[in-house]
Formats: C-alpha cells, structure tokens, sequence
C-alpha cells in the first residue's frame, strides 16, 4: 500500500502532511522530492546507510577513437561534443541511452557507472520506521531516474508514504505512478489551485484513487469559492494558523503536535485504505 | 546591454512568484519571463493580454511503422528506459516513458522505427502595462526540460533587445535541478527568497551552492519571518558563508496571502510597497554601478 502526496504548487504543503501521515500510521517513508529534500528535518530519523544511484555514462578509448564524430551528431540530448579530434561528455546531460555505443564505428566507447544522487536510509523514532531521502547531485538533469530508481525499492506490501516533488512534469509522474493512493494537497490560493488541478488531471488520467485535502486555508469559505463548481471537494481543510506555523518550521510534526490535525488526517486517510 | 535578474528560492512556496510580480509591477519597463513552466503562476497575478503562442516541442518520441515490423524485439533489448513492450500478439508498443533517445531507432533491423516530434506545451507572448510577459505551459506530466525554459529566456532577450528593454526579470522554478541552471545561466544577479523555516534553509544552501557554481552575485530576501530567531540567524549565517548580501525581510503576516487571494501583490499593498521598491533599487543600483 504506497500513499503519495503531490500538490503541483510547491509550499503548499507535501512535506508537513506527508510526514503526519506517517507518523499516524506508522509508515515507511520515501523523500522523492529530490532536488530540494526536507522532510528529515520532521522526521528526524538516525541515518545509517547512504547507498550511491548511478547510472551509465560513455567512456571514450583514446586509442580507438578516431574523431570521426558521428556520437556527438547523434546524441540527441547533446551531451556530446568534439574539439579537434577529442569527444567530450557533459555529464549532467547523459541519459545513458547508449546510442553513443551503438553508432560508434570504431567500437570505441563503453559504458561505466557514475553518480547521480545518494538514497540515504534510516530509522526514525517519530514514525517508528524507516526514512529513505533521495539526494539529487545538484544541477542534475537525472531527477526522474533517481525517482524511479527509489521507488523500485518500495516494497508494495507495507504501508509507505511517498512526498513527491513540486510541479507538474514527469518527476511527479513517476512519484505518483507507484501510488494506491494519492494525497492531493491544495493551497487554497488562485496559484494553488491551478496547480493543484493540472496535478489532478495527470492523477485522473492515470486512474489513481485519491483525496483533496486543502492546507494554509484562511477560511471555509475560501475553500467553498474554489471548490464551487468541482466535482470533488476537499476532503479535509487545515486553516492557516500561527501555531502550525511556527511548530511547522521549526521541524515538528503537526500530527503530533494537534490533535485535531491528527484526528481529522487520520479518519480521511483510514476511511481511503479501508475503501480499497 | 539587458540585464537579467532570476528570482528563485531552492524551496517551493517561499514566495518568489509573488515577490517577483511586486518587483515587475513596479518596474519601468521590463520583459517578464515565468521559467516555472509546469505550475506557472505569473499569468495569473499579472494582468496581461495575449498576443502569441507558439507550440513547444520537447524530446521527440519513437513511432513503429507496424507494416515493416517484424516483432525481433531487437528495440526492447536496445531501450534503456523501459519504454518498449511486446503485447501478446506481437505488436511493439512505446508509451510515454520514451526520452527519445533514438536508440531503438537505429537497433531496428527493419528500419521500422522512426523519430517524430511530440507536442510538450505551448509558450505565449503577452503584453503587461509595463513591458511584456514571456510564460510557458507544459502539458501535465511532460517532460519539463531546461529546453523549453532556455527557449523562452531566448525570446526574451530578443524582445528586449529590440524593444530596447533594460531588464529582463525571471521567476525561476523550485528546485536545484537541471530546470534551476537553466533558469539562471547568464544572468547578471539572482535574489533568493528565503522562507524562514528549516526547509527554507535547507533548500537555500542547495541554490546558493548552485549560483556559486556559476559564480553569480547574489541578493538574499527573508520571507515570512518572525517566527524563529534561531533559524533566522542561521539564514543570515548561510547567506554569509556564500556571499550573498541581505536584502530585505518581510515577516509572515496574514494580510499577504489574503491579498493573494485578491491578486493584490506586494506592489498594492500600503506596508509593503516601500520595501519591495527599495529592494528594487538595491538591485539596480548594484547591477548598474
């Protein structure tokens, strides 16, 4: 049973509801908001393995390589380049397709593994479980790739929480593509909510359960205004209150902190699992 | 010669779009360019009027000739991507995982595979009160490369060029990522909006590792403070160890995102207009000296 929370808008909340969530139910807990991961600083878990990501990446022979080119014409994300009769790779743009390989005529190239990111592991006393944060080598094109390389490693039979990353392209695609469950998070803002229904569209489209839940609300009515003319409305509204705020950036749960934000995420979210 | 200022933040929702369109409404003249292109926002706080949209293409995507297939698989063993299978029948599928590497192109015995272009999105020019806004929408769950956001950075030089504009105004991604470079190669300064929060410092050591990298000046605006001491002198000590100067600091004050919900930026507001004007001047005045 895998749980993700996205939002499309970044801030809107993923990481504070994503971490409540696990700590209410206890749940294994994946950061696939690589480039920009926070939520250690919730749960606090004691790291005790940190686990290289690589992918393959072309190496050239000097004493094969000839110059002759035809890589660098055909690398088609332009990782590839040639000065005087030497080819050079930009790494950060290397999706290791290995056409490079194929087209080379001198056999010349091989492929060797190289870095794109850590999957850092441990245990949290908040959760009672184990934390998995993604770390993006910064400036990386490889972000989806670490995504779907974590996301192999989740175990569909425990129950685990996924945070997504912000936006709307194929990085959220991939955190949600393992989801039973998506946790749609809304600020109830003109920009959350745009965001937030491009997001509902790719949830829609791929066919996932899943459940609103509105956060930074300044009040019910705000909510209702947006939430008008849809179809599915927030299944729960958390306002925007000085008190979660602070205990928020400061690194608390609020789930443990409220118990009214404790009482309301655990009956929606129990109410889904048993819907299944 | 435009000068370039990106606004961004390593964290999501510490408030770039918002401070970016205070900082543009109180502008001169100036090109706008929302790189935030797969949750774009700047359209919907900035008054605008569209005058173009052009079709982006991303990556292209493999297309199967079914006629001259004859089912070898050599493409499934030549995609790295998991993007190819063989239904039961045979028949060679390729669905949206496909980067578009052309791998499987040039694996095909039978030449059966092609490369043809795939629709990412759409980017607009639109007009604002004060100059013009360049903004993008990715289809949901495309693939958001730096491509599209490197296409629109170059319409915008282009356009400030030929308007004779001084200042070209970025409203960057979240993120470090490959989108972030893209957002802030060749610019003359970035302004890094800070939420105060642990998150926010977190992701703001992210960003100012990456501007450093591009040896960028760069200003550092505190948001929502007002909360934590602690973590707002660790801000101030961050912004230190990478040489970035404070700018400003607005504290978390219920009456911003109440006038978000309005469409009033910072710009309308009577407490705030003073602060992103200076803030305004301190940029230009920094970048012109």
């Amino acid at each position: 049973m895998i749980i993700s929370v996205v939002s499309g808008k970044g801030g809107a909340g993923k990481t504070t509801l994503a971490a409540s969530i696990a700590q209410i139910f206890e749940a294994e807990f994946y950061d696939l908001d690589v480039d920009a991961p926070n939520a250690e600083y919730y749960l606090q878990p004691h790291f005790s393995s940190k686990v290289p990501i690589t992918q393959p990446v072309p190496v050239f022979s000097a004493e094969r390589c000839d110059g002759c080119g035809i890589c660098t014409k055909e690398c088609r994300f332009h990782a590839l380049y040639k000065i005087l009769n030497t080819v050079y790779l930009t790494e950060p743009l290397c999706h290791g397709c290995g056409l490079c390989k194929m087209v080379c005529p001198q056999q010349a190239i091989s492929y060797q593994d190289s870095s794109v990111g850590d999957i850092r592991s441990g245990h949290s006393r908040r959760t009672n479980n184990t934390v998995h944060v993604g770390d993006l080598v910064i400036g990386s094109t490889r972000g989806t790739y670490l995504i779907s390389e974590m996301v192999k490693k989740i175990d569909p039979e425990k129950l685990s929480v996924i945070d997504g990353p912000p936006g709307n392209s194929c990085a959220a695609v991939a955190a949600i593509k393992p989801a039973d469950l998506v946790v749609l998070v809304v600020e109830p803002t003109p920009f959350g909510f745009h965001d937030m229904q491009q997001t509902e569209q790719i949830v829609q489209q791929m066919g996932k359960k899943y459940l609103i839940i509105a956060n930074k609300a300044m009040g019910d009515a705000e909510v209702d205004k947006f939430f008008r003319d849809k179809e599915k409305t927030a299944a729960l509204t958390i306002t925007l209150e000085d008190r979660y705020h602070k205990a928020n950036l400061q690194g608390e749960i609020l789930s443990q902190q409220f118990c009214e934000i404790y009482a309301g995420l655990r009956q929606v979210v129990s109410q889904e699992l048993i819907n299944r | 010669m435009t000068q370039q200022i990106a606004i961004l933040s390593g964290k999501g929702g510490a408030g770039k779009t918002s401070i970016t369109a205070s900082i543009i409404k109180m502008m001169e003249s100036v090109v706008a360019v929302d790189a935030d292109v797969n949750a774009s926002n700047m359209p919907i706080l900035l008054p605008h009027t569209q005058q173009s949209t052009t079709p982006y293409f991303g990556m292209d995507i493999a297309q199967v000739k079914h006629d001259s297939c004859t089912g070898c698989g050599a493409c499934l063993n030549a995609c790295q991507f998991d993007a190819i299978s063989q239904n039961e029948a045979g028949r060679i599928l390729i669905d949206s995982d496909c980067e578009g590497c052309a791998a499987c192109a040039f694996a095909c015995p039978e030449n059966a595979i092609s490369m043809v272009e795939r629709k990412g999105g759409d980017w607009y020019v639109s007009t604002v009160d004060n100059g013009y806004l360049i903004h993008a929408d990715l289809i949901p769950g495309e693939d958001n490369s730096g491509k599209l956001i490197t296409k629109i950075r170059s319409e915008a030089s282009a356009l400030a060029k030929q308007q004779d504009i001084a200042y070209i105004v970025i409203d960057g991604p979240p993120g470090t990522s490959c989108q972030a470079i893209s957002s802030v190669t060749g610019v003359n300064l970035v302004l890094a909006v800070v939420e105060e929060s642990l998150s926010g410092l977190s992701d703001y050591r992210r960003l100012a590792e990456l501007v450093q990298k591009f040896s960028i000046p760069h200003y550092v605006l505190i948001n929502k403070a007002g909360f934590s001491v602690e973590v707002e002198k660790s801000i101030i000590q961050a912004a230190a160890e990478f040489d970035g100067k404070i700018i400003g600091r607005i504290p978390f004050d219920r009456e911003i995102p109440t006038a978000l919900q309005e469409l009033q930026s910072l710009a309308e507001m009577d407490n705030y207009r003073g602060v992103i004007a200076e803030l305004l001047e301190q940029m230009t005045s920094s970048l012109n000296h």
